[in-house]
């Protein structure tokens, strides 16, 4: 009995590992998305931001040989493309449904056209493994504690400040009271607008740092459309888990997972087509959005979004 | 920042007219600037892209070919939108339109031996006439799921009918790498050949397009003072105060979605049976997304969808073009998306008054 049961753990290991991986995309990206929605704005262009921070990490780590270099321009393109987001939304008060389905389609595009001549090409300049210390490679769970750094700051580094920043500080409360009351806001003399654009930046970051830890770790070479509705699950998570970070993180973990089935599917030779099993962590989407709140009708107060979500502010209209 | 404005509940066609020029004479401005900086000359290119567009016949044609679908899926976005809902599904929802037309077209299969004759005719024109049904029923079988979570349960239709689009992109692997792979000649991704065709109507082009064309007359029809148009417009704009009218808001917001799917499902039809002749993992070309900004630039007029789509053709003729001089196909997507931007934002100010006097 023991090499099945030995066979069983690595197989559940190497499921794990694949979950963290692929979960630790949708987590920084969701969790950046909660910043922008906590701040009461709803950033729809996750996706093209995180195709754009892909391709650019691909570009910019191929060019210096520095993965984190790599990383910083993905954060940037995210931060600079969500505030461009944030001066026609923020600003100027164009709808964010739009404009957020804009920069989707601008992101998808611009990183296909920037990334006509690195396509298919596998990156070399990859991001390291992290170990966690403690944790030696002997003990049972040792291939699940070394993993790139950005499952680690998806999990463990990320909810923890994000959970402490937005609900144990004042500039936390702050963006939290931007999203629900931004008329009260800016009568106890919040900047309301600095502070969105803040929100909506750092969450940018997030999101192309995202696509950064898909290109430099989990898959490293870039092609089009592989971002895939990551983006999309990401902004739907965000309304799953109530627009808390540390949910936000788990259920990411749970998304990898779905994801990685598919993976497991194919390699372990089940009887299903594989496009059936890539099909399924939409269908989980879906349904995790829609059945809840058949079953759960009450939760919607307890688990409700801001108030003064995807409302442009105008103080002249107060 | 604006001011001193207020904003119009009414804003004049010239206002609008303005501010979309000059937002889309920036985003050509900034499309010019992209294409200096991949190396090109963007004088060369505009006059590669007019002239190949309206020199040519063929050019002309393909505008025709791209209008179709896009007239069709604009339509089910401008459909969806008058109830103030985003059918971002247009996409997967056109590809299940195609999938049930295909499913209709592989199993009937011409009879060469009746070829020519009265009974090939009725067979091929029954076919065509089961396959756009079909194809309508099942774009509005792909809008149901978030229909029904949208007009019940309050769940939001932008994420789930764009999810769907992935599912429906899943779906179209599955059929034409398993059951409907083409055995005859191996292409890759793709079904075998339908061999019922829709009929000519000027050359290259199709009868989809004035099928597409009456359509959206058939829609202006309805949105001219019906019932049903004001009760969408209520909906849309003051869900509470159309409850307290008696409207039952849910139906409303449930029947729109289907029909805006189902009507993005016929698009997919006609791509099939008119242009493709085969049901192709590529087939859906974007139209559901470009779909969206055909919508927004028609605004409150159905009959407007025309133009818009028209300027989209235009646009998707210029990837074309692009794609010769090595850019990627990408560029149009790009250029969609700057598009919609910079009319979100021209909108926005054109609904402005900087007076103060229009409320």
């Amino acid at each position: 009995m023991v090499p099945l049961r030995e066979s069983i753990v690595t197989l559940v290991l190497a499921l794990v590992l694949h979950a963290m991986a692929y979960g630790s995309i949708l987590a920084l990206a969701a969790q950046g998305e909660v910043l922008a929605e906590r701040a009461g704005v709803v950033d729809l262009g996750v996706e093209g931001l995180m195709a754009l921070g892909a391709v650019l990490a691909v570009i910019v780590a191929d060019a210096t040989h520095s993965p984190w270099a790599g990383c910083l321009a993905a954060a940037a393109i995210g931060a600079a493309g969500a505030a461009a987001f944030g001066c026609a939304t923020v600003i100027l008060g164009a709808s964010q449904t739009l404009c957020g389905v804009a920069l989707t389609l601008l992101g998808l595009g611009a990183s296909g056209v920037l990334g006509h001549s690195v396509a298919g090409r596998p990156v070399t300049a990859t991001l390291p493994q992290w170990t966690l210390p403690g944790l030696s490679s002997g003990s049972p769970i040792g291939p699940v504690s070394s993993q790139g750094p950005m499952v680690w700051i998806a999990f463990l580094i990320l909810p923890l400040i994000l959970h402490v920043f937005l609900f144990r500080t004042a500039p936390g409360l702050a963006l939290r009271a931007v999203g629900e009351a931004p008329a009260s806001a800016d009568a106890s003399g919040l900047p309301v607008i600095r502070i969105r654009m803040l929100a909506v930046s750092a969450g940018g970051a997030l999101a192309g740092l995202a696509g950064a830890a898909m290109t430099l770790s989990v898959l490293p070479v870039w092609s089009e459309g592989m971002i895939a509705g990551r983006g999309w699950i990401a902004v739907a998570l965000v309304i799953l888990c109530g627009y808390r970070p540390v949910l936000a993180a788990l259920s990411s973990l749970f998304f990898g997972f779905v994801m990685s089935l598919g993976f497991f599917g194919q390699a372990q030779g089940w009887p299903v087509a594989p496009p059936l099993m890539n099909m399924s962590p939409y269908v989980v989407t879906i349904l995790c959005m829609i059945v809840p709140s058949i079953l759960f009708p009450k939760l919607r107060r307890l688990w409700a979004a801001p108030a003064a979500l995807g409302a442009p502010y105008r103080r002249e209209e107060r | 920042m604006r001011g001193e404005g207020r904003q119009m509940a009414v804003i004049s066609f010239r206002r609008i007219v303005i501010a979309r020029m000059i937002a889309i004479g920036i985003v050509f401005l900034l499309v010019a600037a992209g294409i200096y900086g991949l190396g090109l000359d963007p004088g060369m290119v505009g006059r590669l892209v007019v002239t190949s567009t309206f020199g040519t016949r063929f050019g002309l044609e393909n505008l025709a070919l791209y209008m179709t679908p896009l007239l069709l899926t604009g339509a089910a976005v401008w459909l969806a939108l008058r109830a103030g809902l985003w059918n971002i599904g247009a996409e997967g929802q056109f590809l299940a339109g195609a999938s049930a037309a295909a499913a209709i077209g592989l199993s009937g299969g011409a009879n060469p031996a009746l070829a020519g004759s009265p009974a090939a005719f009725m067979s091929s024109s029954l076919t065509l006439v089961l396959a756009m049904t079909a194809s309508f029923l099942a774009g509005a079988l792909w809008s149901a799921l978030p229909a029904a979570g949208r007009a019940w349960l309050g769940v939001s239709e932008i994420i789930t009918t764009l999810l769907m689009n992935f599912i429906a992109l899943y779906m179209v692997y599955a059929l034409v790498t398993g059951p409907w792979a083409d055995k005859v000649t191996g292409a890759q991704m793709s079904s075998a050949r339908i061999e019922v065709v829709l009929p000519a109507f000027a050359g290259a082009v199709h009868c989809g397009w004035p099928i597409a064309l009456l359509a959206v007359a058939m829609l202006a029809l309805l949105f001219r003072r019906s019932r049903f148009s004001y009760c969408l417009a209520l909906c849309g704009s003051n869900p509470e105060a159309a409850r307290y009218a008696g409207i039952d808001v849910g139906r409303h917001v449930f029947v729109t979605l289907l029909l805006s799917g189902g009507i993005a499902g016929i698009g997919g039809m006609i791509e099939v049976f008119g242009t493709v002749h085969r049901l192709q993992g590529g087939l859906a070309n974007g139209y559901g997304y470009l779909g969206i900004v055909v919508a927004l630039l028609a605004r409150k007029s159905a009959l407007a969808l025309v133009p818009a789509a028209l300027l989209m053709a235009i646009i998707l003729n210029a990837g074309i073009v692009l794609q010769t001089v090595q850019v990627s196909a990408s560029a149009v997507l790009a250029m969609t998306g700057l598009l919609v931007f910079a009319i979100a934002v021209a909108d926005d100010y054109a609904a402005w008054s900087r007076s103060g006097r229009a409320s």
